[in-house]
């Protein structure tokens, strides 16, 4: 047999054409070629050509009901097409991957190829990003394995942090603190609130942040976490204009220990005017005022 | 100069002479001339002389000089420490016109020098209590810094028991598979076994081996010789 990878590849591109002398395509053998030929082609540092091969491998693959063998296939393509820098075709040739992955009855499998898509595009694409990190974290509650979820959420919120869309950033937390809840992952679900009340501090929405505190402080787990007091003595501060008590609590421990991305803002903080707060506070009405 | 003080001035220079009297020393200790007493009474005298510095020191208003004065106190007790230990071992050394009660007498003398020497206050109580009382500045940093080592560390021991939690069901997964993969491959390799036996036995096999080799050299060796023949039929006949 040649081993020359365009050679295999126009054999095996033979072996799957319907002719009149041919009436059913051998796809085992065509499988085999491709594969030989992606290896190949891989070898010679010919990455566009070992996409293709592989593609044509997966396809192959799954015409012999080995959904397992095509996914692998598909995830090896969209890596080279990463390489390669052609982010549609990292999107689809993941999403592929995945849903092969699905229907071997294997989520978690499923869940990282979504992931890895997800990484590949966080800086070029990163809309497809968060749309990719979510669907990620649904087959993975589907199928119950919340706890598998943690990073993806935080990963999807960091992302959101940086196109500054932090109401929706706070949004995946508390849907991470949900998760943590149903695995009772007690430490996991107080940081995830904790780090909401931060980002929606550092998006200037106090209410926002004191109704979270509010709704949060309903859970037993969080009401007695440091997670808590801490939150408490920064939302004091806040309504307090207290800037050196907002920036102690920013440099404590329990801040110290959340995620890379929440701890930046919250060394931030406080972000607009503190005063304005206060001043807010001041304009309650004094009970001997008459008028 | 009235007579009155003339024998004040004359008393004072008594007593600053006294330890040149000889008849006045040997009244004062039973053999005034020996080493253990010798020892003993200078041992005595610097115990009054701490004790006076230790007065001192309790009533000294300035910290600083009170301080240096517990400082001075306790080196003499040290040093007075060292001398009690050479004068117990003067004391069990028997001495010319000694009798036995003497030496025991002069060993209880030893211990009870000893306790009063433990008994002079050097300040280490009051110490104690200023340190609690009003906490100094490193302590305070000594334990902040315990404090923030203590939260990072149930930081991480919380992180790690939610790691493992996450885990711990990988794992039973992994080992239910691996133990399916194992019982697998043992029915595999029985049947394959039993295929072999049922085929061939082993020593039928090698037997079965051996034979087609035979055969095969046999079939060799009259195809040369059949070769040979050929060749030298045509030679003979001619």
């Amino acid at each position: 047999m040649s081993s020359d990878p365009e050679k295999m590849m126009s054999k095996a591109d033979k072996m799957t054409k319907l002719t009149l002398t041919r009436w059913s395509a051998d796809w085992r053998g065509a499988t085999e070629l491709y594969e030989q030929a992606a290896n190949g082609f891989r070898a010679s540092s010919k990455y566009e050509r070992a996409k293709v091969a592989l593609e044509k491998a997966s396809q192959g693959q799954v015409m012999q009901s080995s959904p397992w063998d095509a996914a692998k296939h598909m995830e090896s393509a969209a890596a080279l097409a990463q390489k390669l820098s052609i982010w549609n075709e990292v999107a689809d040739f993941y999403r592929k991957a995945s849903e092969l992955y699905v229907e071997c009855g294997r989520a978690q499998p499923a869940s990282d190829a979504l992931g890895k898509a997800a990484r590949a595009l966080e800086d070029v694409k990163p809309e497809d990003a968060i749309q990719l990190y979510t669907d990620a974290c649904e087959i993975l509650e589907e199928d119950g394995r919340d706890q598998m979820a943690f990073d993806l959420y935080r990963a999807c919120a960091s992302v959101y942090i940086k196109l500054e869309k932090f109401t929706d950033a706070a949004t995946f937390f508390l849907r991470l603190g949900v998760a943590a809840d149903k695995c009772d992952a007690t430490n996991s679900q107080c940081k995830a609130y904790l780090s909401a009340i931060i980002v929606y501090l550092y998006g200037h929405d106090l209410k926002q942040a004191e109704k979270c505190y509010n709704d949060c402080s309903q859970i037993d787990a969080f009401l007695k976490s440091d997670q808590n007091r801490a939150a408490s003595r920064l939302l004091t501060a806040y309504n307090e204009g207290d800037i050196e008590e907002i920036k102690k609590v920013a440099c404590s421990s329990t801040v110290s220990n959340l995620d890379h991305a929440i701890i930046k803002l919250a060394r931030k903080l406080p972000t607009g005017d503190v005063t304005a707060v206060q001043m807010n506070a001041g304009d309650d009405l004094d009970e001997d005022d008459l008028t | 100069m009235t007579v009155i003080n003339i024998i004040f001035r004359v008393e004072e220079i008594c007593k600053k002479y006294d330890k040149y009297d000889v008849d006045k020393q040997r009244e004062l200790g039973a053999s005034g001339d020996d080493a253990f007493s010798r020892l003993f009474n200078s041992i005595d005298t610097d115990i009054e002389s701490v004790v006076h510095k230790a007065e001192l020191a309790s009533t000294e208003t300035n910290r600083a000089a009170a301080v240096a004065l517990n400082a001075e106190v306790r080196r003499t007790k040290a040093r007075l420490a060292e001398d009690v230990v050479k004068l117990q071992k003067l004391a069990v050394k028997k001495v010319k016109g000694l009798t036995k009660e003497e030496r025991e007498a002069r060993c209880d003398l030893v211990i009870a020098l000893a306790d009063r020497i433990q008994v002079i206050p050097d300040g280490h109580e009051r110490q104690a209590n200023n340190e609690w009382g009003g906490a100094s500045a490193p302590n305070k940093n000594i334990k902040f810094d315990i404090s923030e080592g203590l939260d990072a560390l149930k930081n991480l021991a919380r992180d790690m028991n939610e790691e493992l939690d996450k885990q711990v069901p990988l794992m039973d997964e992994m080992e239910t598979k691996v133990d399916g993969a194992t019982s697998d491959l043992k029915n595999t390799n029985v049947r394959l076994k039993q295929q072999l036996v049922k085929m061939r036995s082993s020593r039928n096999f090698c037997i079965d081996i051996i034979l087609l080799c035979v055969c095969s050299e046999l079939k060799l060796v009259t195809a040369s010789t059949d070769i040979l023949i050929a060749i030298v039929k045509p030679m003979v006949t001619s």
